[in-house]
């Protein structure tokens, strides 16, 4: 999904307000004590939020008219006319979202008959549900969006605005949008639900009562997706919060899974030069440092509970082994690319890591993923 | 701008401060450059010393830097292999101050086409939205590619030595190898941008690692590290006899191009006949010296960029000894480490826009060949005759060393110059011999320019990221 963090990483700041004062991208604002101007703030990060959230949305439309990606309800999320990207975002956008389209496909459509629950981290402006309905119309799909209020009230109010999306939430014609307040923040519903909700208070909760999440069955097979998210949040934080899934929202034996894409390897040349150019935009990647290779991805899959499976190769791998010969092809004819070897480098500097917990019998995600080829090396 | 002078200099001044040019004047450099360039052949001839450079894309500071680490123009001989354009914020300014160099001292610098020359890429990589922005019409950006379509397509570097004058430099702290004693025939040096050296080769080193000859080592190798007398004959002197211990063999030439060879292309004769002059073809031999890629592969094979080939080792060292070259320099792909020699140094790609778009965190090179003789390779030639067409390079053309002043011109050495065509046709049936001794080659790596030198806080650079 092309940047759609754009709108979660100023949002996720805030939850490290008390060690930054959540400066305005790029303008040097110096770091304030614990908890300073953060009211201060607000409007100005909102108005970055804004900005990124539409550029991200601009640059799948992009992806979507250049023939990368299908996507018929990217336009929707975006408000600028959307400009045309380099060939190489394009290309790593087009892998990063195949990829987890195919894990995503071979969860569909292993049992197919039986209900799949998906719960997206951070899903910002990510059209994955609607597409998801297209593709599998007779699935029955649970799906879980959890975003701050400031990305889902915008994403239900692009909903509610265009009748391709809310004509998807009904069931039976005739559509109408849907029945919700005009600033509503969150939206529930048996097959679709947006959480308007801080991640980090799932984390917080420990002993006492988590956080409700409407409609989240405890006992459906569930996927959670995390692209370009917990990497926001400090390691410890993100382990309570899978905890929290694994655990409590839902326990053994329903079988989980969880699918990551992140950057790794931040020690070298690029990786360097990535964590200081983010840096100057008060984007911060705490778990990157944490888990810098591949062989730390898998292993921290395995030790979170992911107990089944915990795989993990990098986007430049997957290129070249996820990605059919034909549709390689299709791909490159696109776009003359010249930026080959910066591409790699680039490909090379984000995974998808993925594990799951069966649970009981069957070895559902197992065998769903059993022929997904993870990188030997790294 | 009539005619040059003080108003030349002034447009270099300003453009050296990173601000434009009016357009009036960008329409009247880019006329004059194309009047010299029209008379350069494709390939065009340029004699050692020289310093090749690779892509700069735009980073007008990192182009600073550059000179500062390679001296200054008129002080050093450059040749830039293309791709001066896109990406990089400051692809007009970086492009007009190399062409107003170019201008100003036609002999001293010499400007080779890349496939960001292109009114198509440059559409697509930046260069055209900048001009945009910078004059709020597209006539300077047409004027530039007008230029485009007159650049050469390749130079061919002569006289180059095969052997290098030590720098007296201090051991990098990073230097972990021991470096090659100052009296052996040094055959690599790798300096960082504060002139330490971070190594040095002999030719006959086995620490050469891909860089190491098939020879043994000449049991006259005991070269002095100020050669007597300094020897200007074309290619060919006593002091590189570090091969097979015959004196008098000669250094071939140095073919340097964007991206590297075509299938088409079995002669450098045949590049010459291409008629260049037009927008970079989507195919074809002009497409593929500009786009085109060596590989690990045996033979030709397709291309993942969408235009030229991928050619292997054995393509290489075929149409190196074919064309009597010791060595093929391009650019066009990024390398981490600046420079990257290949296929038994046969080929180096020479990279020189240090953290490419801001993002890449790679060094940069430059590549230094001295001229032949020169028993002091920071002398430079004061004036700026070339021997065009002196054929020195070719092989068998000169036995004995030529003594004369290194600081005559090496056109001194047309003597033995046959020309190229001659004997290039006579060579096809000859012997397979040897391959030649690369020239001695002294990389230049420099980093990015300090951010605080850009003097931009305004326009930071924001490299994009899949976040």
């Amino acid at each position: 999904m092309s940047t759609h963090h754009h709108h979660e990483i100023p949002n996720l700041r805030t939850l490290l307000g008390s060690r930054r004062g959540g400066g305005t991208r790029g303008r040097g604002r110096g770091r304030g004590p614990p908890g300073s101007s953060h009211e201060g703030n607000e409007a100005a990060r909102d108005n970055a939020v804004r900005n990124t959230d539409q550029d991200a949305a601009g640059s799948r439309v992009s992806c979507v008219k250049l023939g990368y990606l299908l996507d018929p309800y990217a336009q929707f999320f975006a408000i600028q006319p959307s400009t045309r990207r380099l060939p190489l975002l394009n290309r790593g956008t087009y892998v990063r979202t195949s990829a987890i389209d195919l894990l995503v496909d071979r969860f569909m459509t292993i049992a197919p008959d039986a209900p799949k629950q998906i719960v997206s981290l951070g899903a910002g402006t990510d059209t994955r549900f609607f597409r998801l309905r297209d593709k599998y119309p007779e699935a029955t799909i649970i799906y879980h969006e959890i975003d701050f209020p400031a990305n889902t009230t915008a994403k239900l109010n692009s909903i509610q605005r265009h009748a391709q999306l809310y004509s998807k939430l009904r069931t039976t014609p005739p559509s109408s949008p849907l029945a919700l307040e005009s600033m509503a923040s969150s939206y529930h519903s048996p097959t679709y639900n947006i959480h308007a909700l801080d991640l980090r208070t799932l984390a917080i909760f420990e002993d006492g009562q988590l956080p409700s999440l409407p409609n989240l069955d405890p006992s459906t097979p569930t996927l959670i997706l995390s692209e370009m998210c917990l990497v926001y949040l400090q390691a410890s934080v993100v382990s309570k919060i899978l905890s929290a899934f694994l655990d409590r929202y839902v326990p053994a034996p329903t079988p989980i899974s969880l699918v990551l894409y992140e950057p790794i390897l931040p020690n070298d040349a690029f990786g360097r030069t990535m964590i200081s150019n983010l840096s100057t935009r008060d984007i911060h990647l705490p778990t990157l440092a944490t888990y810098p290779k591949l062989a730390d991805e898998r292993l921290r899959l395995k030790s979170q509970g992911f107990s089944n499976g915990f795989k993990a190769a990098d986007t430049d791998f997957i290129w070249r082994e996820w990605v059919s010969e034909d549709e390689k092809e299709r791909v490159a004819g696109l776009e003359m690319l010249d930026e080959l070897e910066e591409l790699e480098l680039l490909l090379r500097h984000y995974c998808i890591a993925w594990g799951w917990r069966d649970g009981g019998e069957g070895g559902l995600f197992t065998t769903a993923w059993k022929d997904t080829r993870q990188q030997e090396e790294g | 701008m009539s005619s040059g002078g003080s108003d030349l200099d002034k447009a270099i001044a300003q453009l050296r401060a990173c601000r434009p040019i009016p357009e009036n004047q960008v329409r009247e450099v880019c006329y004059k450059a194309r009047e010299l360039l029209i008379e350069e052949g494709n390939v065009v001839t340029v004699d050692a010393p020289v310093t090749i450079c690779g892509d700069i894309h735009g980073q007008f500071h990192d182009l600073m830097e550059l000179f500062r680490v390679g001296g200054d123009v008129p002080d050093t001989n450059y040749l830039f292999m293309g791709d001066f354009v896109d990406r990089g914020f400051y692809s007009l300014e970086s492009f007009l101050l190399l062409l107003c160099l170019k201008v100003r001292y036609p002999d001293r610098i010499t400007l080779i086409r890349g496939n960001h020359e292109s009114r198509q890429i440059t559409t697509v990589y930046g260069f055209y939205d900048e001009c945009l922005r910078k004059y709020g019409s597209a006539n300077v950006w047409r004027h530039c590619c007008e230029v485009f379509d007159y650049l050469a397509l390749g130079a061919l570097v002569i006289g180059a030595s095969t052997t290098l004058t030590p720098t007296d430099g201090p051991p990098a702290p990073t230097n972990t190898t021991q470096l090659a004693p100052l009296d052996s025939e040094i055959e690599i040096e790798t300096l960082n941008a504060a002139n330490e050296i971070m190594y040095r080769y002999a030719r006959d080193s086995s620490q050469a690692s891909n860089s190491q000859q098939p020879s043994t080592q000449s049991p006259s190798a005991s070269s002095p590290t100020i050669p007597t007398p300094s020897n200007i004959g074309p290619a060919g002197t006593s002091a590189t006899s570090s091969s097979s211990g015959s004196p008098g063999t000669p250094g071939g030439a140095i073919l340097c191009v964007h991206g590297g060879l075509s299938p088409l292309i079995d002669t450098i004769d045949k590049i010459r006949l291409l008629d260049r002059k037009q927008e970079v073809p989507h195919e074809g031999a002009m497409c593929d010296l500009l786009w085109s890629d060596p590989d690990e592969i045996d033979g030709w094979g397709l291309s993942p960029r969408g235009a030229g080939f991928l050619f292997g080792a054995d393509i290489v060292k075929c149409f190196n000894y074919k064309n009597d070259l010791s060595l093929i320099a391009r650019a066009h792909q990024l390398v981490m480490e600046g420079f990257k020699e290949m296929f038994e140094s046969s080929i180096v790609t020479v990279w020189s826009a240090p953290n490419y778009c801001y993002r890449c965190g790679n060094v940069a090179a430059i590549l230094e060949l001295e001229e032949d003789g020169s028993n002091a390779g920071f002398v430079r030639r004061s004036n700026g005759e070339r021997g065009a067409g002196a054929g020195g390079w070719i092989l068998g053309s000169n036995v004995g060393p030529n003594t004369s002043n290194r600081h005559s011109s090496p056109g001194a050495g047309n003597g033995n110059g046959n020309g190229n065509a001659n004997r290039l046709g006579a060579l096809t049936d000859s012997v397979p011999q040897r391959r030649r001794d690369g020239p001695g080659r002294r990389y230049r790596v420099f980093e990015a320019a300090p951010q605080d030198s850009r003097g931009m806080p305004a326009k930071k650079p924001v490299a994009d990221y899949f976040l």
